[in-house]
């Protein structure tokens, strides 16, 4: 491929001795790892919580310093926010929300009062109070913002006019006192309370600083302000943070003294975990075999929130007119996907390169998720070459000029042309030879084309015609509502995926007279759209994959579920170990 | 002399400008901006992408951006990190002074290894302690620096537990006090020895063949009739006209320890130039790339006219020529 011979010349140009350091680096799994994992909470717990002590947590990217949920971009950033600061709402292990710092009334699914916790104070002395949470919601829609979540907030009646400049403040944000407040949306829809922006803002400590300017602001970067257990005592960019007990935190005593946070390099995570270097991580699969056999860490799993898939372009996207304009045909019938993911052995696959620390998936949804429909509700597409090949016979694939392999139903020479993305890890050309090869002995001839991975969702994005089978990822976050990614009217449906019938489930699914907020109406929509997906195949689900952490058998209290990490509040440190 | 130092700089102007094009050139040709690539459904979507890639300028022709860049450079301004979104000077400076002290702080250990083992060598060449010394080197030569740094950490890390295996700094040691600058040395040890052993081998292996070579002159013989101690003969007459060429080194060394540094703060995430240049390429975080691009040239040009004036210093006949 010409495009990728040219970024390799060029960026080899920029920085020769960049590949080998790199070869470490797995960052090219898209979607991020945010909040959430599974009720498979093994707690590290066996005794009584000890006060006091330092736990040394470490975490394998460098943080870009953005320790504000209103501002921050990458995964790693949030693991150290979610010490120093909290959502007015919290997730159980079935990912329903429940309440945290605020509580909520509504009747109609628009009209909506919050009633905030007395006495919950701020880092810097402040009480919250629900004016830091209007003035959270003011920023974003301020047109200065700089960063990514207005789409919390334009749902809210007011705060597009407000964005426009057209009003001086958010209609739909009625104050009724300090502890409580009325929001109007701008319709009644049943998910307004998962997607509202849901982390208040310090007012006072952002006085004076204009919104361009608070990505920047001390406030954000050196001296963060929130409401959670621990606060931001002393910070060397870019490598540790010393964060203390928050002595006034709301929410019960914090046991620990203090957590270090360590940037490390993933290639010394092994090593720093024995050694005791470490007391907590997130480990990557391919490290989770050394842990294992350590002596003094654990390692705790929980189910993931993102899935791996391979997908067939099905069609054309027109950016402007929001639609797919055009159907590809090579990939049309579904006998062949069909046969293309009995092909696959999922199992082997998820062994061989994520050491099992993963589970196949028959659906769009993981499984750990409330809106999932059963397995036994689903074809599972077991591994099975025979079946494979007699799908592929049927539907006219049949090697007609013996060369081994089949020819597509004209005759003409069939090749699935499987791209993937590159970066310096090198299991992802062996991944993704290990899956042409399951298609080659169905007698499918494959072809794997590796792209560099900052060129391969640009070409995924614009239907470049080189991209026909691809290989992904998504992560979904605790809204179910898979819309963003699976109706025929958006960009990041990648497989141009086009079925009136799906497009009509998931708008039913979001319709509050047709499911009202009865999550069990909900679900069984969501159950029937995944059938229909799950028989359509215009993707093939591959695996699910666990989040693992590795703890230190000094730490107590710490527990992992669907919804993420528990309060570190809980965690404490063993004296006798 | 002087005339020569403002030639030069005055010769430099044309040659960052056209390395300014090339460097500017090369990352528009990368794909992708810094919007690519990072989605993530939850907390993002594409008309954000494409309001911001307006904002930034994104579609305009490219002899605009060029123009742009280039006239808030030369004001000093490079612009905006896209990852951190602080300006990319203050990131610079804040990662500067790690690199510099790592820089450093190799660059003496260097030198101690090299004087000791080159003089060594170099007085008692084809014994066994040179041979020693010999295969010390070649194999510091030959294992390439990301591989000797892994098992450095292994052994004397994480095996030995005589350094720390990351960071530069204990953070909970407060700021200025003796014990702080202690712990920065205890730091920034292991990762300046790394960094050093392949200048450590070329300057032992340069300075003995030097040594060895002046030690034949017939200067030395004249010395040697006058009754001057060995000792004297190599310390002062043989050793002042060994260490002209060394000199030369220090030019080309400021542009190789920081080249060097991008993977040596990589392995032991020693957070400076080096690896705030690893993460902007892979992040496109393309301000930050071009501006540590533009300095390392720079470096490189100033190295080796630092090579250049140090020569002329030592050595006289140059300076005439």
């Amino acid at each position: 491929m010409k495009k990728k011979s040219m970024f390799w010349v060029l960026s080899m140009l920029l920085v020769l001795s960049l590949f080998l350091a790199a070869c470490s680096k797995d960052n090219a799994d898209t979607g991020t790892k945010d909040e959430g994992k599974t009720d498979d909470t093994e707690a590290t717990d066996d005794g009584k919580p000890e006060k006091g002590g330092t736990l040394v947590y470490g975490i394998d990217t460098e943080p870009e310093g953005k320790f504000n949920f209103a501002f921050y971009d990458i995964a790693t950033d949030a693991q150290i926010l979610e010490f120093i600061d909290e959502s007015l709402f919290t997730y159980d292990e079935n990912l329903e929300i429940q309440p945290n710092l605020a509580s909520w009334e509504t009747e109609n699914s628009q009209h909506y009062t919050f009633t905030f916790k007395e006495g919950v104070k701020w880092h810097n002395g402040e009480e919250l109070t629900v004016n830091d949470w209007v003035f959270a919601l003011e920023t974003i829609a301020d047109k200065d913002y700089t960063g990514s979540r207005f789409t919390n907030v334009d749902t809210i009646e007011g705060a597009k006019d407000y964005r426009a400049g057209k009003a001086d403040s958010i209609s739909g944000l009625e104050v009724v006192s300090d502890y409580e407040i009325k929001v109007t949306f701008d319709k009644p829809r049943v998910n307004n309370l998962l997607n509202i922006w849901s982390y208040p803002l310090p007012e006072k400590a952002f006085e004076g600083i204009a919104v361009a300017d608070m990505a920047e602001s001390e406030v954000v970067r050196s001296k963060p302000v929130g409401v959670g257990p621990f606060k931001v005592e002393n910070i060397v960019p870019g490598e540790s943070y010393e964060l203390i007990r928050n002595d006034d935190y709301w929410n019960g005593e914090v046991n620990l003294d203090k957590i270090i946070v360590r940037v490390i390099d993933n290639t010394s995570t092994v090593g720093a975990l024995q050694n005791g270097d470490i007391d907590l991580i997130e480990v990557q699969p391919v490290s989770a075999p050394e842990v294992e056999k350590l002596d003094n860490v654990d390692i705790v799993t929980a189910p993931g929130l993102s899935y791996y898939y391979v997908g067939f372009k099905l069609g054309k996207f027109d950016n402007d007119k929001l639609e797919i304009v055009e159907e590809k045909e090579k990939y049309q019938d579904k006998n062949l996907r069909k046969a293309m993911m009995h092909a696959i052995n999922r199992q082997e696959w998820i062994d061989a390169f994520f050491f099992g620390y993963g589970e196949p998936v028959n659906k769009p949804v993981p499984s750990a998720h409330w809106i999932s429909a059963d397995d036994s509700d689903l074809n599972e597409y077991p591994y099975d070459v025979e079946k494979a090949k007699e799908l592929l016979d049927e539907a006219g694939y049949v090697d007609t000029n013996d060369d081994g392999f089949r020819e597509d139903p004209n005759g003409e020479e069939f090749v699935v042309h499987f791209a993937h993305y590159a970066t310096g890890n090198p299991t992802f050309e062996a991944r993704s030879q290990a899956i042409a090869q399951y298609w080659e002995e169905v007698g499918l001839k494959a072809e794997v084309d590796m792209t560099e991975v900052t060129l391969y969702y640009d070409m995924i994005e614009k239907d470049d015609p080189s991209i026909e089978t691809f290989f992904g990822g998504w992560s979904t976050g605790s809204d179910p509502d898979p819309s963003g990614l699976w109706k025929s009217d958006v960009l990041w449906n990648y497989p141009r995926y086009n079925n009136p019938e799906s497009d009509a489930l998931l708008e039913k699914a979001l319709d509050i007279d047709e499911v009202g907020t009865d999550n069990d109406k909900r679900k069984e929509v969501y159950v029937e759209w995944q059938k229909l997906i799950n028989e359509d195949l215009p993707m093939l689900f591959i695996a699910e994959l666990e989040e693992i952490d590795g703890v230190s058998k000094k730490v107590g209290g710490f527990e992992r579920n669907v919804a993420g990490k528990n309060n570190a509040a809980e965690w404490y440190k063993k004296s006798d170990k | 002399m002087i005339k020569l130092i403002i030639r030069r700089f005055l010769g430099m102007i044309p040659m960052l400008f056209l390395i300014s094009i090339v460097v500017f050139g090369l990352a528009k040709a990368m794909p992708g901006d810094s919007f690519t690539g990072e989605i993530d459904p939850n907390n993002t979507n594409p008309e954000y992408i494409e309001e911001m890639r307006q904002k930034t300028g994104y579609y305009d022709p490219v002899y605009v951006q060029y123009g742009r860049w280039i006239k808030d450079f030369v004001q000093g301004d490079f612009g905006k990190s896209t990852r951190y979104k602080i300006p990319v000077s203050e990131l610079i400076i804040q990662k500067i002074p790690n690199t510099l002290f790592l820089a450093l702080v190799s660059l003496v250990i260097t030198y101690i290894l090299a004087f000791a083992m080159g003089m060594y060598a170099g007085r008692k060449p084809y014994t066994l302690g040179d041979n020693l010394i010999a295969v010390f080197n070649y194999a510091g030569l030959a294992i390439p620096s990301f591989v000797a740094g892994v098992f450095a950490i292994y052994f004397f890390a994480f095996g030995l537990n005589w350094f720390p295996f990351a960071g530069s700094v204990d953070i909970e040691i407060s700021k200025g006090t003796p014990a702080y600058w202690l712990s920065k040395i205890h730091h920034v040890f292991l990762p300046a020895v790394v960094l050093g052993i392949f200048a450590t081998a070329q300057y032992t292996q340069f300075l003995r063949n030097d040594l060895i070579e002046n030690s034949r002159r017939d200067f030395v013989r004249t010395a040697r009739a006058k009754g001057t101690p060995m000792s004297r003969i190599y310390n002062v007459h043989i050793l002042r006209n060994s260490i002209i060429p060394l000199i030369t080194f220090l030019g080309f060394d400021i542009a190789s320890l920081l080249g060097g540094a991008i993977i040596i703060e990589k392995i032991f995430t020693y957070p400076g130039i080096g690896l705030l240049f690893l993460d902007s390429v892979g992040n496109r975080d393309i301000p930050t790339m071009m501006a540590i691009t533009m300095m390392l040239s720079f470096l490189v040009l100033f190295g080796n006219l630092l090579a250049d004036i140090l020569y002329g210093v030592v050595d006289p006949r140059i300076r005439l020529g």
